[in-house]
C-alpha cells in the first residue's frame, strides 16, 4: 500500500463558498479546523458569482413573519418550516457579522444598508453590493478567515467521504497532481454547493457539479427533494458557448421589462399582478412557453429591456451586467438583452436538522448542498442568506461535537484507491460522457417533465454509468471522479422526479393533472438514500 | 461552428526545462471566448492541458492568461484565429496555470474585527471604496508591474487594498505606514497595472497617489522628493538652471516659415526647458516648418507632475492656476506638449479651457511635411505617460516610419518615473538595465522616444544614442533640404 499524506483535525470543512468559509470561521473557535476546496478560496463556487443580493429583514416596516410567509409561499409549501424560521430569524444577525467584518454593501443616505425588491417578496428586503453581492461577501469572508487559525488545502478535490465505526470520519482528496490526501476529523461539514452543470444550460461555476450530493449519498446520508431544480428565467443566449450565463434578477428588480419578439409584455398573460417580479418558476415557464410557441427572438430567447431606465442607474446598479454584455457586443443602455431560462439552483439536497447535522453521524451540511430551506422554489436572495445562517450553525455544531479517535478504515481507502486506478484503463472520455448527460438532462428532466421523458433520461444515465471513464494521467483522475458525481447527482434528480406524482413549484409534470394546490397537496418531501426511497405523505 | 487555430504555451516543470509552443486546431461556435477554445483543446485534442477557470463570466479572476502578449481574462476575451495563449508572467505551476496564492495571501486584511454594533460607513465613503473593492484577484496587474519585478514592492493590488482599508472607519490600523513599508514610493506610476485590469481599477491614480498624499501629510515623504518640492516652490521649476533655458533661447511668438496654418501654445516642461533645451528647439523648429505659429508663454512653470506623483499636492493648485492663466491670457486654444509626463498631467490632472495635444498627435492629426528617410534602424521606446497615460502609440510610429525602419521591443517602463529615479536609484537602475537589454536584442542603432525622463534615464543604460522624435524628424527635414528635392 502506498503511503498517503495524512491530515488530522477536529473539523473538516469541504468547500470554500459562502457556506464553507462561514462554517470554518465558526468551527475554528472550537478546535483545529481544516478547509479543503477544489478551487482557490474566494474564487470557486457560485457565491462569488451571486449578483443580486441577500435577503434580511432590517426595517421596522418589514417583519420576519413576512419573510417567513413569502419564503413558504414561494417554495410551494414544500419547505421545512423549522429551517425557514431559522433562516428568517437569523439572517439579519449574519448580515451584521458581515458588516462587522468589513463588507461594503450599498447604503442609503442614512448609511443604512440599501434594499431592493426581488421576485415573490412583499417588501424590498434584498441587500446588495451593486451586482457583485456574492463577490463582496466572499471577499469579506476570505479576509476574515485569513485572520483565524483555519488551515486551507486549496485546489484539492474530495473524492469520497471516509467512514469509521458507523460515522463520518473525514474525507479522501486528490491534489492537482492526482496524489491522495487523507483528511481525518471528528466532524465533517459538506459545503460543496450546487450542481446544475448536469444540465446543458446552466449558470453554475466550474464546481457546480453536484459532488456533495453524490459524496453524501454514497456515504449513506439521505437527500430530499432532488427533483426541485430552479430554472432561472433569465440566462444569456449569446454567444452560444457562454449560454446560460446568469442575467441577474436585479435587472428586473431595477425595472427591466420582458417582451417577446412582437414587443408584447407577455407577463400580462401569466401573472398580471406581479408581472416581471413574479416567482422564478412562473417567469421561467412563461418565457419557455413564449419561445415554444414561436414568439422568441433570433437567438432563441425573449427580450429583457432596461433601455427605458436612466443610463446612470444601469451604470451604478448593474455594472457587471453592463460590462459583460458590452464585451459580447450589446450595450444594454440602448439595446435589449436576449434571455432564456437556464438551470440555476438545486433546492433539494442533504437532509439537515436546524444545526446542520445530516442523517449520518458526524456529517454536517450547509449551503446549496443541503435541502429543505427553499422547498420547491427558491426566492432570489435567500440562498446567500442561507449560506451564512446555516454555515454558522453547521460550523458551530461541528465544532461543539465530541472528539473521537481519528482513524480511518484501511480497507475503505484501499477500495477507493482501486477504483481510482481503474480509471487508467478506462475507455470513455469524461468530457464526452458529460456532454451526453447534460443534453439528456435538459431534454428529459428540464422545465417541463413527463413520465416517458424522465424514463428515457434515466436509461441514458444508466447507460453512461456503465461506461468506464478514462484518465490519461493522474491529473485527470479528478475529472473522472467529477463526472461520476454528476452521473450520481443526475440520477438522484431523475429518481426523485419519478417519485413525485404531482406538479409542485419548479417540478412540473405535464402529464399529470391534480386537484390540489401546493398548500393542500397530500405530499411532502421526496427522499432517497442507499437504503430507502419514497415520498412523504402529509395529512392535511 | 467555425474552425480556429491557436498556439498555446505548454510547460510541465516535472518534465520540461523550458516552456514550448504547441499548435491546435479546434471547432468552436461563433463568438466563442478564449476559454471555450481552451475547453475544446482539452476535450478534443489534449486532455493534459492545464488551465484554470471557475465562473466563466469575468467574476472570479481565475482565468487570466496572456493572449498575443496581453493579459486578459480567458473567459471574456474573444477567441480569434491564430492567437497565441501564454500564462501570465508570474511563476507557472503548469501550462497556463500560475501560482496566484503567494500574491493573494499577501493582501492586507481589515482589523481588528469589531465587536461593536454593526454600522456601515457613510454613503460617500462607501461610494469611494466600491471601485477599489471590485478586484477579482486575477493578478494581471501584478504580472505587469515593473516595480514589483525588481524590488520588494508589494504590488498594485496590495496598494489598492491598503487604500480601500485606509478609507474604512471600521479598520483601525495605520495603513499609510504599512503601505510605505510595502513599497508605496517604489511605484513608477507607469500605468501598466490598471491598463490590464479587467475591472479597470485605477490603482496609480485612485490608490497609490492618494496614499502618497496621506503619507506626505503624515511625514513619510522621501528627502529627495521633498527637495524637489522645495525647488518648485522656490523657482517654479523641478530642476536647477545649468544652461540657457528654452524660454531664454526663444521669443514668445515664433512665426512659421510660410503661411500660418494654425496657432498653438507650447508647453515646454522643466526638463526640456532647462536640461534639454536643444531638443525643445528642434520641436519648435519642426512645428514652424509645418506651418504652426508657436506661442511660448513666458509665465509657464512646472506642471506639477513631480508633486502629484509623489503625493506633495499642497502647491499643485497654484501651479495649475498659473499655467492655465499663462496660456489663456494669450488666447491659446490648443497647447502642444512634448514631454509625456507634462502631457498626461495637463490632460488628466488639470481641467483646462484649452485642448492639450502631444507633439506627435498634433502632427499625425494635421499631417506633416515628409522628411528624408535616414536609412537608420531604430527602436521606439513607448513612454508610459504617452502610451498608457495618453493612449498615444500609433502617432509617433507613423512619423517614425517615414524616417527610419523600426524594430519593436516590448512596451515596458524604463524605471525613471514616479519619483523612483530620485527616490530609489537602485530600482530605477535595475529597470533601466532591462531596457538596455531589450534595446540590445533589437539590434537597433538608435532609440527614439518622446519623453525627457525616459531619454535621460535610458541613455544611462545603453550605448546607443537616445533621441526625441522631434530631433530625428528635424534631421529628416535637413537631409531632405540637402538632397535638394
Ligand atoms: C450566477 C449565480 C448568481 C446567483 N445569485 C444569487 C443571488 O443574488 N442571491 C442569492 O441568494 N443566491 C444567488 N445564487 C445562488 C447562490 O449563489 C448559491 O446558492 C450559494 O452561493 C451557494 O453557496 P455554497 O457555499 O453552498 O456553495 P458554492 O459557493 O457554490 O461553493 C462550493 C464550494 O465547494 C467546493 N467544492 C465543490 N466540490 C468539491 C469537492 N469535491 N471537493 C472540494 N471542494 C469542492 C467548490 O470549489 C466551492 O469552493 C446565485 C447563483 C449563481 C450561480
Ligand atoms: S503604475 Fe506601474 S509601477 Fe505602479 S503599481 Fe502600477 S504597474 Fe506597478
Ligand atoms: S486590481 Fe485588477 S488586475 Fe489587479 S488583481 Fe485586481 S482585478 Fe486583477
Ligand atoms: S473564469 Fe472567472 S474570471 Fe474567467
Amino acid at each position: 500500500m502506498r503511503s498517503d499524506e495524512l491530515v488530522d483535525c477536529h473539523v473538516l470543512v469541504i468547500g470554500s463558498g459562502g457556506a464553507g468559509v462561514r462554517a470554518a470561521i465558526e468551527a475554528d473557535q472550537y478546535g483545529d479546523t481544516v478547509l479543503v476546496s477544489k478551487t482557490i478560496v474566494g474564487k470557486g463556487g457560485c457565491t462569488p458569482m451571486a449578483e443580486g443580493g441577500y435577503n434580511a429583514v432590517l426595517k421596522e416596516l418589514d417583519s420576519c413573519e413576512g419573510h417567513y410567509e413569502d419564503t413558504l409561499r414561494g417554495g410551494a409549501y414544500l419547505n421545512d418550516p423549522g429551517l425557514v424560521r431559522v433562516l428568517v430569524d437569523e439572517s439579519p444577525e449574519r448580515m451584521a457579522d458581515l458588516i462587522r467584518w468589513g463588507a461594503v454593501f450599498d447604503v442609503d443616505d442614512l448609511a443604512c444598508v440599501a434594499q431592493r425588491p426581488f421576485g415573490g417578496q412583499r417588501f424590498p428586503r434584498t441587500c446588495y453590493a451593486g451586482d457583485r453581492t456574492g463577490h463582496e461577501m466572499m471577499t469579506t469572508l476570505t479576509e476574515r478567515m485569513a485572520d483565524t487559525g483555519v488551515e486551507t488545502y486549496q485546489e484539492v478535490s474530495i473524492v469520497s467521504l471516509l467512514q469509521h465505526e458507523g460515522r463520518a470520519s473525514g474525507a479522501m482528496g486528490l491534489d492537482r497532481d492526482g496524489e491522495v490526501i487523507l483528511f481525518r476529523s471528528d466532524s465533517t461539514v459538506i459545503a460543496t454547493g450546487g450542481g446544475t452543470r448536469v444540465y446543458d444550460i446552466s449558470t453554475n461555476s466550474s464546481s457546480g457539479t453536484g459532488d456533495g450530493y453524490a459524496l453524501g449519498y454514497r456515504a449513506g446520508a439521505e437527500v430530499i427533494d432532488m427533483e426541485q431544480i430552479q430554472f432561472h428565467p433569465t440566462g444569456a443566449v449569446y454567444p452560444y458557448d457562454a449560454r446560460g450565463r446568469l442575467v441577474t434578477e436585479a435587472v428586473r428588480g431595477e425595472g427591466g421589462l420582458l417582451k417577446n419578439k412582437l414587443g408584447e409584455r407577455f407577463m400580462t398573460c401569466y401573472d398580471p399582478e406581479r408581472m416581471e417580479l413574479s416567482t422564478r418558476d412562473v417567469v421561467s415557464r412563461s418565457i419557455a412557453t413564449e419561445i415554444l410557441e414561436g414568439r422568441g427572438t433570433e437567438h432563441g430567447g425573449v427580450y429583457l429591456d432596461v433601455t427605458h431606465l436612466p443610463a446612470s442607474q444601469v451604470e451604478s446598479r448593474l455594472p457587471v451586467m453592463l460590462e459583460q454584455f458590452l464585451k459580447f457586443g450589446v450595450d444594454i443602455r440602448t439595446e435589449p438583452m436576449e434571455v432564456a431560462p437556464t438551470a440555476h439552483h438545486i433546492m433539494g439536497g442533504l437532509r439537515i436538522r436546524p444545526d446542520g447535522s445530516t442523517t449520518m453521524k458526524g456529517l454536517f451540511a450547509c449551503g446549496e448542498v443541503s435541502g429543505g430551506v427553499h422547498g420547491a422554489n427558491r426566492l432570489g436572495g435567500n440562498a446567500l442568506a442561507e449560506t451564512q445562517v446555516f454555515g454558522k450553525r453547521a460550523g458551530e455544531a461541528a465544532g461543539k461535537a465530541a472528539v473521537h479517535s481519528r482513524d480511518h478504515d484501511p480497507a475503505q481507502v484501499e477500495a477507493e484507491r482501486k477504483h481510482l486506478d481503474e480509471y487508467f484503463t478506462g475507455t470513455s472520455e469524461p468530457a464526452g460522457v458529460w456532454n451526453k448527460l447534460k443534453l439528456s438532462m435538459w431534454e428529459g428532466a428540464g422545465i417541463f417533465r413527463t413520465l416517458p421523458a424522465l424514463e428515457q433520461t434515466r436509461s441514458v444515465i444508466l447507460h453512461l454509468q456503465s461506461l468506464q471513464l478514462r484518465a490519461v494521467t493522474a491529473e485527470n483522475l479528478v475529472e473522472c471522479c467529477t463526472v461520476r458525481n454528476m452521473l450520481t447527482t443526475a440520477s438522484l434528480i431523475v429518481e426523485s422526479a419519478l417519485l413525485r406524482p404531482e406538479s409542485r413549484g419548479a417540478h412540473v409534470r405535464k402529464d399529470i393533472s391534480q386537484a390540489w394546490t401546493p398548500e393542500t397537496s397530500p405530499f411532502g418531501h421526496t427522499y432517497l438514500s442507499t437504503s430507502c426511497r419514497g415520498i412523504e405523505k402529509v395529512s392535511r | 461552428m467555425k474552425e480556429l487555430t491557436l498556439r498555446i504555451s505548454r510547460f510541465d516543470p516535472k518534465k520540461d526545462t523550458a516552456p514550448h509552443f504547441e499548435n491546435y486546431t479546434v471547432n468552436v461556435h461563433d463568438g466563442a471566448r478564449v476559454l471555450h477554445a481552451l475547453h475544446a483543446v482539452h476535450d478534443d485534442c489534449d486532455p493534459t492541458l492545464t488551465y484554470r477557470y471557475c465562473c466563466g463570466t469575468g467574476q472570479c479572476g481565475s482565468c487570466a492568461v496572456r493572449v498575443n502578449g496581453q493579459p486578459v481574462l480567458a473567459c471574456m476575451e474573444e477567441a480569434l484565429e491564430g492567437i497565441t495563449v501564454e500564462p501570465l508572467e508570474i511563476p507557472v505551476i503548469k501550462d497556463l496555470a500560475v501560482d496566484l496564492l503567494p500574491y493573494i495571501n499577501e493582501l492586507p486584511i481589515i482589523c481588528p474585527v469589531s465587536t461593536e454594533a454593526a454600522t456601515m460607513p457613510a454613503k460617500d465613503i462607501v461610494e469611494t471604496m466600491k471601485p477599489l473593492r471590485s478586484c477579482i484577484g486575477c493578478m494581471a496587474c501584478v504580472s505587469v508591474c515593473p516595480a514589483l519585478s525588481v524590488s520588494d514592492f508589494k504590488g498594485p493590488t496590495s496598494m489598492r487594498q491598503e487604500m480601500r482599508l485606509s478609507l474604512d472607519p471600521r479598520d483601525k490600523k495605520d495603513r499609510t505606514a504599512e503601505a510605505v513599508n510595502g513599497g508605496l514610493f517604489r511605484c513608477t506610476s507607469c500605468q501598466a497595472c490598471w491598463k490590464v485590469c479587467p475591472k479597470e481599477i485605477q490603482i496609480p491614480g485612485k490608490a497609490i497617489e492618494k496614499l502618497r498624499e496621506v503619507a506626505h501629510f503624515k511625514g513619510h515623504t522621501l528627502p529627495r522628493h521633498a527637495e524637489v518640492a522645495a525647488l518648485i516652490r522656490e523657482t517654479g521649476r523641478s530642476v536647477t538652471w545649468t544652461e540657457p533655458s528654452l524660454l531664454e533661447l526663444t521669443a514668445e511668438v515664433m512665426e512659421p516659415y510660410g503661411p500660418v496654418k494654425k496657432t498653438v501654445g507650447f508647453f515646454v516642461g522643466c526638463m526640456y526647458n532647462l536640461r534639454l533645451p536643444k531638443t525643445a528647439l528642434d520641436a519648435v523648429e519642426v512645428l514652424r516648418r509645418n506651418g504652426f505659429r508657436v506661442v511660448i508663454p513666458r509665465d509657464q512653470i512646472c506642471c506639477g507632475s513631480p508633486l502629484i506623483r509623489t503625493g506633495q499636492t499642497e502647491y499643485v493648485d497654484t501651479l495649475k492656476a498659473r499655467n492655465i492663466a499663462a496660456f489663456t491670457a494669450l488666447g491659446i486654444d490648443t497647447v502642444v506638449t512634448m514631454c509625456a509626463g507634462c502631457g498626461s498631467t495637463l490632460k488628466h490632472d488639470y481641467e483646462t479651457p484649452f485642448k492639450v495635444i502631444d507633439f506627435s498627435e498634433l502632427l499625425a492629426e494635421t499631417g506633416f511635411g515628409s522628411p528624408a528617410h535616414l536609412g537608420l534602424n531604430v527602436t521606439y521606446h513607448d513612454p508610459c505617460h504617452l502610451a498608457r497615460g495618453q493612449g498615444v502609440t500609433e502617432q509617433p510610429r507613423t512619423i517614425l516610419r517615414s524616417l527610419a525602419d523600426i524594430t519593436e521591443m516590448p512596451s515596458i517602463c524604463c524605471g525613471s518615473g514616479g519619483g523612483v529615479r530620485s527616490g530609489f536609484p537602485d530600482e530605477a537602475a535595475a529597470l533601466g538595465q532591462r531596457r538596455g537589454d531589450e534595446i540590445k536584442k533589437t539590434g537597433a542603432e538608435m532609440v527614439v522616444t518622446c519623453c525627457p525622463f525616459c531619454e535621460f534615464h535610458i541613455a544611462g543604460h545603453t550605448d546607443k544614442p537616445v533621441r526625441h522624435l522631434a530631433t530625428l524628424l528635424l534631421k529628416g527635414y535637413r537631409e531632405q533640404e540637402k538632397s535638394g528635392t
